[in-house]
């Protein structure tokens, strides 16, 4: 098996998948592309269409045996499925789905409303050039939006908002376990991932949560995600965005 | 609670395999017994079709409790206190509640006997996982803002305005409640309904693409991405004749032609109620040309 990572700062989803990669000890060239400059874009492969039509938006890319693989979650399960080391999901299917719930939920509301708060903090900023090649016509109207600091007052109240009952969801589920599914798992990375940038975003959400305070201490000490967050190249890594994924516009 | 259409399934399954067609053998299983499932879904259609077609294909029988989605349902004390987000499907597996029809599928297939419904190839699924997703998260709602306009918003709109305002209020979710509303007063921007027929457009596109390349979406056998995908676009002929047919999407129709010939697939959409999913009729055409009116 050939690996080789185009990643990002070590937040986010590029945080998940180096993450995995070192907690299932898979050997892989690691490749530095700058998310917020849209370096995905110019790669060899990024007018494939599960790159280019990549749901997560600027995110890592994992080239497996010349397949260009995408979405931080799956790409995780992938190395779950294929590396060695503890599992980075329950064996029990009934926690399997409450794992593949809770990312989804992660997925779906917690991530585009990070990635949009992070990117009003830390905008991400590409050439003229690199936004006309993006294939995704939806894609390359959100960096326009960002990069013309153009955020609607709803949709940042409602980003906070989905930031706030994240937390308040790990807060309740941290009651009775140590990691969110019991055993450390891909939930812990992808919910860390997305929330490790909002603690000084949006502080109020992270106010009187011990246990998400510790919880957010715990991931950050496991060997994996520190190795990870040693490849950050700028001193807060937590502060480097990009364009994340869509706001749902429809159900 | 409607009792089960297990006789039902049962009964279509002998004149099925009468017919020479096999493999729901398996649906043997369970009869006799009270089954510990109850699948609480709407029409064999986007997500309710789908933890139900999973069911139907694995051989697990299950209590139906189907939920009129036109009659607000989903939204009674009944269902709330199942799912409290007042969406559909839900599944109850003994004492437990399950939610979100993706997430339920891959549970359904992991959880009980019968056929794999994800490949034993770890590269295929996670390309099964990334077509759910871009149905479920970017094709999917597109697809759902045309039909809500075009059929759940007039197929309520006729009612007591006063009615359906308390139809409304009883809704938990905020998006949802503006969804209803907007369906219901036909308040869809020209924009967004031009970007929700991009969409459809270009992920017809994209699906023709990869079905050219494979007999099945996202790897060579069929499997849950299969499934999330024919509940998508089980009509597709009929909702867009210009986009979609013989001519412009040959691998389309062959795969939804194949999906449509499954056993599991004709009890499943037998169980449909509305005229809405009596469309997927379309695909007993041999031949469905570019020129086939709406
Ligand atoms: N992500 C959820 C979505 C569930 C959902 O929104 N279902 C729709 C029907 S397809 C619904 O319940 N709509 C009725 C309503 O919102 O009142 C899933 O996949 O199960």
């Amino acid at each position: 098996m050939n690996l080789a990572l185009y990643h990002g700062e070590p937040n986010g989803p590029s945080l998940t998948v180096l993450a995995a990669l070192f907690a299932k000890e898979l050997p892989a060239e690691l490749i530095r592309i700058d998310l917020a400059r849209g370096e995905r874009h110019t790669l060899p492969f990024a007018h494939e269409p599960l790159v280019a039509m990549s749901i997560e938006a600027e995110g890592p890319i994992l080239l497996a045996d010349g397949e260009a693989m995408t979405d931080s979650v799956f790409i995780a399960c992938y190395l779950d499925d294929v590396g060695r080391g503890v599992p980075l999901r329950p064996a029990d299917p009934y926690a399997r789905w409450e794992t593949m719930r809770w990312c989804r939920q992660i997925i779906e509301r917690t991530a585009p409303a990070a990635a949009l708060l992070g990117c009003r903090a830390y905008p991400p900023q590409a050439d003229e050039g690199v936004l006309e090649s993006i294939v995704s016509v939806d894609l390359r109207a959100r960096w326009r939006e960002i990069m013309a600091g153009r955020f609607s007052q709803e949709q940042l109240a409602d980003s906070r908002t989905k930031i706030h009952q994240a937390v308040e969801r790990i807060e309740e589920r941290l009651a009775e376990r140590e990691w969110l599914m019991g055993a450390f798992s891909i939930a812990d990375l992808e919910s860390f991932a997305w929330l490790a940038g909002m603690v000084p975003l949006v502080s109020e959400a992270f106010a009187a949560r011990p246990r998400t305070a510790a919880w957010l201490a715990r991931v950050r000490s496991t060997p994996a995600v520190t190795r990870a967050l040693s490849l950050a190249l700028r001193s807060d890594p937590s502060a480097s965005w990009s364009v994340g994924p869509e706001i749902n516009r429809w159900g | 609670m409607k009792p089960c259409p297990l006789a039902r399934v049962a009964q279509e399954r002998r004149a099925l395999t009468a017919g020479g067609a096999n493999g729901m053998q398996h649906l043997q299983r369970g009869i006799g017994l009270m089954p510990s499932v109850t699948l609480y879904h709407w029409e064999p259609n986007a997500n309710s079709g789908k933890p139900m077609l999973a069911l139907m294909e694995k051989g697990v029988a299950f209590n139906s409790h189907y939920l009129d989605l036109l009659n607000f349902d989903q939204h009674k004390p009944e269902y709330l206190a199942i799912n409290p987000q007042g969406t559909i499907p839900a599944m109850l597996h003994g004492e437990r509640v399950l939610t979100e029809s993706t997430a339920i599928m891959e549970y359904v297939d992991e959880a009980f006997e019968g056929p794999r419904l994800m490949p034993a190839d770890a590269k295929d699924r996670w390309r099964v996982r990334w077509w759910m997703k871009l149905m479920d998260q970017w094709l999917g709602p597109s697809f759902s803002m045309i039909g809500w306009s075009v059929f759940v918003g007039p197929s309520v709109r006729s009612r007591d305005p006063q009615e359906l305002e308390a139809a409304i209020e009883r809704i938990p979710l905020p998006e949802r409640r503006r969804a209803w509303r907007k369906a219901i007063t036909g308040q869809f921007s020209t924009e967004e309904m031009e970007e929700s027929r991009r969409r459809v457009a270009l992920g017809i596109r994209m699906l023709e693409q990869e079905l050219s390349q494979r007999p099945y979406l996202a790897s060579n056998q069929y499997s849950l991405a299969d499934i999330n995908g024919f509940n998508l676009a089980y009509a597709l002929p009929l909702s867009q004749p210009a986009l979609s047919n013989d001519e412009l999407t040959p691998n389309i129709l062959r795969w939804l032609r194949a999906i449509y010939a499954r056993p599991a697939t004709r009890a499943c959409w037998a169980l449909g109620r509305t005229n809405l999913v009596k469309r997927v009729t379309i695909l007993e055409q041999p031949h469905i040309g570019g020129g086939q009116a709406a």
